[in-house]
């Protein structure tokens, strides 16, 4: 066994734990990370549609999983065995591979309760701090991390200390003009969206070179704002940073008192291994977050660290939401506007943020928090989208039939997708505990997940889907529809050790320590009651260089 | 963010749905998309007892058929002669040179399946035997139904007898496994051995990312 001694110990180098390794690194401490991916770079990320299909940055099923439970439609309780929460195996975590849409929560996300009400079913509380405490933290990460936008006024702009993003937006799909257009004569308010990426170049990383292939792909630029390409590289760099790849941290121990004192992990040979440090900060997402703290029992801590009040893995929560697409037939347009549609490489970039609160008698009598609309673009697939026209009314397609059917999707329209997201309400029915009889290849317990959702959720995101659709018509889509969907997002998963000022009902002091532990912090979107009505990730980072003054702070 | 290609060899989507699911939101989970490896998929489907009673009542000679470098990566598996002239043929049904498109012929499709079968994953999910079985299967109903093996037939009787197994669950499953791997050469990228030249994305007006891989950066490089 080999013991090292650091000020601070991370496990896990995604967008919960680079920015504490970061600023701790600069501030002078000696960090270590513990990551179970490597250590990709730039120059390894190809637009290549096999490395998606076969899963290569990521954790390959026969390695390690999840048991997934799901409500039937009859009441009762489906289970599988998935891989589908694997976001990124590999130093950055999945923001390797993020579209990077860098929306804030809202100053209502924080004090949920207190302005919308209880709702039976739902686990609603107020955050044991305000917008304004993690405003300062939101205008750090869109200058050091690197965040691409323009404000503009509309009804649900959340308050800013910067008057605008440090980068200009990034390049406009011609769409968007389409877009503000229909929005305009609707009465909506287009947003040009924030995005985690370089419109110019920026701490030695090249802005975004429009290959068209973002979201689900690596960046071959390091335009992307991935947690390595951001901050991890840097922090190496100026020596006072350690990042152990291929480490699988798979228990914490802990002394008498309950402080952990050591990080045992197995090895890229699969052998023990512990670090030791003065504090120790969890950041492997929420899912494996979770686990490793009910993995880790101990005389001091029997049902796992943090566990005492048996919060850790209550209150899980995804992104509520949907999805809606518009279809524009090109022999329909003229020879300039269906050249326009076609292009491929700037963004659509464009969101709605008129229902972030929904005041509607038709959907309810008093006000409710509501929603966010991106308009974007799917990430290339062409083999996968050949594969899906095979199949036509339950039958297999071949011959001309199926070229003809393949040559008119690719090359007869193009299609426009918005994204709607929205509260998933944390109820006692979404939750992580650890699998009985589920054995990773490390022969540890896998977690399980079960992701029930509350109906009010679909309620809020219909009504959002539906306004997608009536944009999407008013753009001039030849076919407009959009679904609700009830299944859990496989990334942008959150809570599970949500903070507060009670042990009781919360992991996490407001500082994001563990309540009963005096050297355990948790760093990723674990700490979230509630994930808000946009992807967490710019509010993750955010917290996270907080948690890091925290610490800076307290080993000062 | 995530989510990235899955695997749907044999059986249409629990739903159709227009785009692969490599953002944001999950439009549909598929089975593949789930990490269920195809045994649990056809086990959970029902489509597990078709498949193996198809394998239990066609007594083919597996083990003989079989080359000798299965398992052996990067090197191509070796079908034998009359199984190779058929797969290309039934390839030229499911894609043919109909004056519209490359054909199966033009994206390399048999080399780059006989490249593509070579990968560990499809090793342990069992392609190459299904589709050396669908063969010998494809041959026996063209001797029962026609007097002599599936090349002796005009192509309008080879394109009627495809048809008459697409009408069963197992025969369906064999035509779509060879569509899967037909459709990866022709929007794959070149350096996987089809879609030669680029040549399947030009007809679609495809327009590829930059930078392409390269030889030594495929993704069996990176495994």
């Amino acid at each position: 066994m080999n013991t090292h001694n650091f000020d601070v110990c991370i496990v896990g180098s995604g967008v919960g734990g680079a920015p504490i390794a970061y600023e701790l690194a600069a501030a002078g401490f000696r960090v270590v990370v513990l990551e179970k991916g490597k250590w990709h770079k730039e120059s390894d990320f190809f637009k290549d549609e096999n490395l998606g299909r076969h899963r290569i940055f990521r954790s390959q099923f026969q390695d390690e999983r999840h048991v997934l439970e799901e409500p039937n439609d009859d009441g009762s309780w489906s289970s599988d065995t998935t891989s589908q929460f694997w976001g990124g195996n590999i130093v950055g975590g999945a923001s390797n591979f993020m579209s990077a849409y860098f929306h804030r929560l809202k100053p209502q996300d924080f004090k949920l309760l207190s302005t919308y009400g209880a709702i039976d079913g739902a686990n609603i509380v107020d955050w044991p701090m305000s917008y304004d405490e993690l405003e300062p933290y939101y205008a750090k990460v869109e200058q050091l991390v690197g965040v691409s936008g323009k404000v503009v006024s509309h009804p649900h702009l959340e308050p800013r200390s910067t008057p605008d993003y440090p980068f200009p937006p990034t390049a406009e799909h011609p769409v968007a003009h389409r877009f503000d257009k229909a929005c305009n004569k609707l009465g909506f308010h287009p947003l040009p969206m924030a995005r985690g990426i370089l419109s110019i170049p920026h701490n030695g990383r090249r802005s975004c070179e429009y290959s068209g292939y973002c979201g689900s792909y690596g960046c071959h630029s390091g335009a992307k704002a991935s947690a390595r390409a951001a901050l991890l590289d840097l922090a190496v760099k100026n020596g006072q940073c350690q990042v152990i790849t291929q480490a699988k941290v798979y228990r914490l121990n802990t002394n008498d008192q309950g402080n952990v004192t050591s990080a045992a992990y197995f090895d890229d040979e699969g052998k023990p291994q512990q670090i030791t440090a003065k504090v120790f900060v969890v950041a492997c997402y929420a899912i494996e977050s979770a686990r490793l703290l009910l993995a880790s029992t101990s005389q001091k801590h029997p049902k796992g660290i943090g566990n005492q009040h048996d919060q850790v893995g209550k209150n899980l929560h995804c992104c509520a939401g949907g999805t809606g697409h518009g279809v524009f037939k090109l022999d329909k347009l003229t020879p300039g506007e269906a050249q326009q549609l076609k292009m491929r490489g700037p963004f659509f970039n464009r969101a709605l943020q008129d229902w972030y609160e929904i005041n509607d008698k038709r959907i309810a009598e008093q006000p409710i928090k509501g929603g966010t609309l991106d308009f974007v673009f799917d990430p290339p697939s062409p083999t996968s989208e050949a594969n899906s026209l095979k199949w036509q009314d339950g039958n297999l397609l071949w011959g001309s039939k199926l070229k003809q059917r393949i040559k008119s999707h690719f090359t007869q329209s193009k299609d426009f997708k918005f994204e709607v997201f929205c509260d998933w309400l944390p109820n006692d029915d979404c939750y992580v505990s650890l699998a009985e009889n589920e054995l990773d290849k490390w022969q540890q317990p896998i977690a399980k997940v079960k992701a029930g959702f509350h109906p009010h959720d679909i309620k809020v995101a219909q009504y959002l889907v539906d306004k997608g659709v009536e944009v999407m018509r008013a753009m001039g889509a030849d076919e407009a529809w959009g679904n609700v969907f009830t299944s859990p997002t496989s990334n942008l998963v959150a809570g599970g050790c949500r903070f507060g000022l009670d042990p009781k009902s919360s992991v996490l002091d407001k500082n994001c320590k563990v309540h009963d532990v005096d050297n355990l912090y948790v760093s990723d979107g674990s700490f979230m009651p509630n994930g808000g009505s946009v992807t967490p990730t710019m509010t993750i980072y955010a917290n996270a260089f907080r948690v890091a003054d925290q610490i800076i702070q307290r080993l000062k | 963010m995530l989510k990235s290609g899955a695997k749907s060899k044999l059986h249409q989507p629990r739903a159709q749905s227009r785009k692969a699911l490599t953002s944001n939101k999950p439009e549909v989970v598929r089975a593949y998309q789930c990490g269920l490896n195809r045994r649990a998929f056809l086990k959970q489907t029902g489509a597990f007892t078709l498949f193996a009673s198809l394998l239990a009542t066609k007594p083919v000679a597996v083990a003989a058929d079989l080359p000798s470098n299965v398992g052996q990566d990067e090197q191509n598996v070796q079908f034998d002669d009359d199984a190779k002239i058929i797969l290309t043929q039934v390839q030229m049904h499911l894609f043919p040179d109909d004056g519209d498109g490359p054909s199966a012929n033009d994206l390399n499709a048999f080399a780059y399946l006989s490249w593509a079968l070579t990968d560990p994953e499809n090793q342990a999910e069992g392609d190459q035997e299904f589709i050396v079985k669908g063969v010998s299967w494809l041959q026996d109903l063209s001797q029962k139904t026609h007097g002599g093996g599936f090349m002796q037939l005009t192509k309008t009787e080879q394109e009627r007898l495809l048809h008459q197994i697409a009408r069963s669950r197992a025969g369906e499953n064999w035509l779509s496994m060879l569509l899967y791997y037909l459709l990866e050469a022709l929007t794959l990228d070149p350096v996987y051995g089809g879609n030669v030249g680029g040549i399947g994305w030009q007809w679609l007006a495809h327009q590829p990312g930059y930078p392409q891989p390269v030889v030594g950066k495929t993704y069996r490089d990176f495994q």
